[in-house]
């Protein structure tokens, strides 16, 4: 009799007994109401906001239907940041990807000191990207940044690089920066490419290149596929370094904004300001919602393309543009 | 299967090279921002790659132009606070999806799933709004509701992990008339000492790395490091004193690099351990 009632608490029957549903949601709970306040409350809200005029003060939130989103789509200043965030886009991505790939393969050869090469490539990844940020700012600095010490080696003169244009390819190089986050997925990747494979390719007479390209790219392209969609999600969202990297204005949440050279007015930085800057909280909620919905997209892509068994290995802290 | 033992590759000196040179250009900004931070305020603009006089009394200056020390302690306390509660969570929730069953239970998974990419800079205005309305802005309350909600990836890690261990080890404790939670907490939460851990490392450099969330909920009184040391050291319009923001940034950085030094390898296990099977 016990083992029976025993083995009917454990499995539940078939369906799940009344007492291990409970227990169930009881465990659940924390984040089932954290997750619908947190998450699925706000979400929601904003939607609603962005189909009003709201000001972010008054009692009254006027509706305006669908003209928030017809902005968003047409007005120049957001087609403006939108293009800046997908050159950012162009930029960064393909060179994240290969860069980490090729950084993977070269760790993965036999040579002396690779656990210290490897730990010094990905160090920069764990930087916060408040310290990303900060850090290269004091390189970039016009007076007495390395950047112009190195430049002046070659007679150039020193250049203002955190304002106008130049600040946009400074906003490259701290994204940049994090190319090693890639490569503890890749390393482990590139163990799984079939060895006997890679033997065979040799006896036939290939070389390196093409085993490359018959046997490790297709065992790994779930996982470059993965990353590439995951880096264009994370870029989509930079914003700390474009903050960071401007001079700070006067007060903290409110008077930031203004400051950041036009060449660094990103989606988030746009969205953010819309808020923020010009107490624009419903024209900001449709901006927010527009990118939710991408980003939403570019997860359901990640999934239909590679399945389940890759996305699970996923770095979490692979959030330097956060 | 004997798989083919590679014959002992021959060695690699361009790969080494290049290695070696990539490696160093990484690191370089550490050491820039070492020797940035030893400046003095005269030599600040000079050309030499090494300053000319190394003025160590930059950093008294670094911790005491800004209250550096108290933003350091809200940071470790916030910090300390949400990575507690989201660990112990996020394992509590792990444990139901893995060892428990209910009606709803891959609809909840799938949701659970599907968060994981909610990116937290899209939640957080509107969340910022409902903390208003709350009155709970300037305080580190949602630092409280947020570790209690759990971190979806610690919990998909936790549950990965607790449903490795065969039904034997629930069978024993119930015969013996336990309940869940002393199942949970005499049984699986010690087993999980290795993953408490590595969410807990993850958890607390979130939330000392972050800027956003601290910048918009606190103020000046009660804001973190984070936001402390890159808005401070401020001369006129903005600008900000270089070496001094470099030695802010430095001593920014120290507890991040030394507890990923000493958490390397089992962070590192922890990934590539939770997938890519």
């Amino acid at each position: 009799m016990r083992p029976l009632s025993v083995r009917r608490r454990l499995l539940g029957g078939r369906g799940g007994s009344k007492g291990e549903a409970l227990a169930f949601y009881g465990f659940l709970s924390p984040w089932i109401v954290g997750t619908a306040a947190l998450t699925l409350y706000p979400v929601g809200y904003a939607v609603y906001l962005s189909f009003t005029g709201w000001d972010g003060i008054s009692v009254f939130k006027p509706w305006v239907g669908l003209a928030n989103y017809r902005e968003v789509l047409t007005s120049p200043d957001t087609l403006s940041s939108l293009s800046k965030t997908l050159l950012l886009v162009a930029i960064v991505v393909p060179t994240t990807i290969i860069g980490s790939l090729v950084l993977a393969i070269l760790l993965n050869e036999r040579v002396r000191g690779r656990t210290v090469f490897r730990t010094m490539i990905y160090i920069p990844a764990i930087v916060p990207p408040v310290a990303a940020s900060l850090i290269w700012k004091v390189v970039f600095d016009q007076d007495s940044g390395a950047a112009n010490r190195f430049l002046a080696i070659f007679g150039v003169d020193a250049v203002s690089w955190l304002t106008g244009n130049h600040a946009f390819v400074v906003l490259i190089v701290v994204l940049l920066w994090a190319v090693g986050a890639g490569i503890i997925i890749n390393l482990a990747a590139l163990q799984t490419v079939p060895a006997d494979q890679l033997e065979a390719v040799k006896l036939d007479g290939g070389g390196p290149l093409t085993a490359f390209r018959h046997v490790t790219l297709p065992a790994i392209s779930p996982v470059l596929l993965f990353q590439t969609v995951l880096t264009t999600i994370t870029t989509l969202q930079t914003f700390v370094p474009a903050l960071l990297l401007s001079p700070i204005g006067a007060g903290n949440a409110t008077g930031t904004y203004t400051n950041i050279p036009n060449a660094n007015r990103v989606y988030m930085v746009d969205v953010y300001s819309q808020f923020f800057a010009y107490s624009r909280y419903g024209f900001g909620s449709a901006m927010l919602v527009v990118f939710f919905v991408v980003i939403v997209a570019l997860t359901v892509v990640i999934f239909k393309l590679v399945g389940r068994s890759v996305f699970y290995a996923v770095d979490p802290t692979e959030s330097r543009k956060g | 299967m004997a798989s083919i033992r590679l014959t002992r590759r021959p060695r690699h000196p361009v790969v080494f090279g290049v290695l070696l040179v990539i490696s160093v250009l990484m690191v370089l900004p550490f050491a820039e921002l070492i020797l940035s931070s030893l400046r003095s305020a005269n030599t600040v603009h000079e050309d030499t790659w090494l300053p000319s006089v190394f003025e160590w009394s930059n950093y008294k200056q670094v911790v005491t132009l800004i209250p550096f020390g108290r933003y350091a302690r809200n940071s470790a306390v916030l910090a300390t606070l949400f990575s507690i509660l989201t660990t112990l969570s996020s394992a509590v929730v792990g444990y139901g999806f893995a060892r428990l069953r209910g009606p709803g239970k891959n609809i909840l998974f799938g949701l659970l799933i599907s968060t994981m990419m909610v990116p937290q800079i899209v939640t957080l205005i509107p969340t910022y709004l409902l903390f208003a309305q709350f009155g709970l802005v300037g305080t580190y309350w949602p630092w409280v509701l947020w570790g209690i909600a759990g971190a979806p990836y610690a919990i998909f890690l936790y549950r990965q992990f607790f449903s490795s261990f065969p039904k034997e080890l629930e069978e024993a404790a119930v015969i013996d008339g336990a309940g869940r939670i002393r199942i949970f907490v005499t049984i699986f939460l010690p087993l999980s000492r290795p993953l408490l851990v590595t969410a807990f490392v993850l958890a607390f450099n979130t939330v000392w790395g972050d800027f956003i969330a601290p910048n918009l909920l606190l103020d000046e009184s009660n804001t973190t490091l984070a936001v402390g040391v890159s808005q401070g050291y401020v001369i006129q319009q903005g600008f900000q004193l270089s070496n001094l923001l470099a030695g802010g940034a430095m001593l920014y950085l120290v507890p991040v690099v030394v507890l990923f030094l000493a958490a390397q390898r089992s962070y590192v296990r922890g990934f590539v351990n939770s997938g890519l099977k």
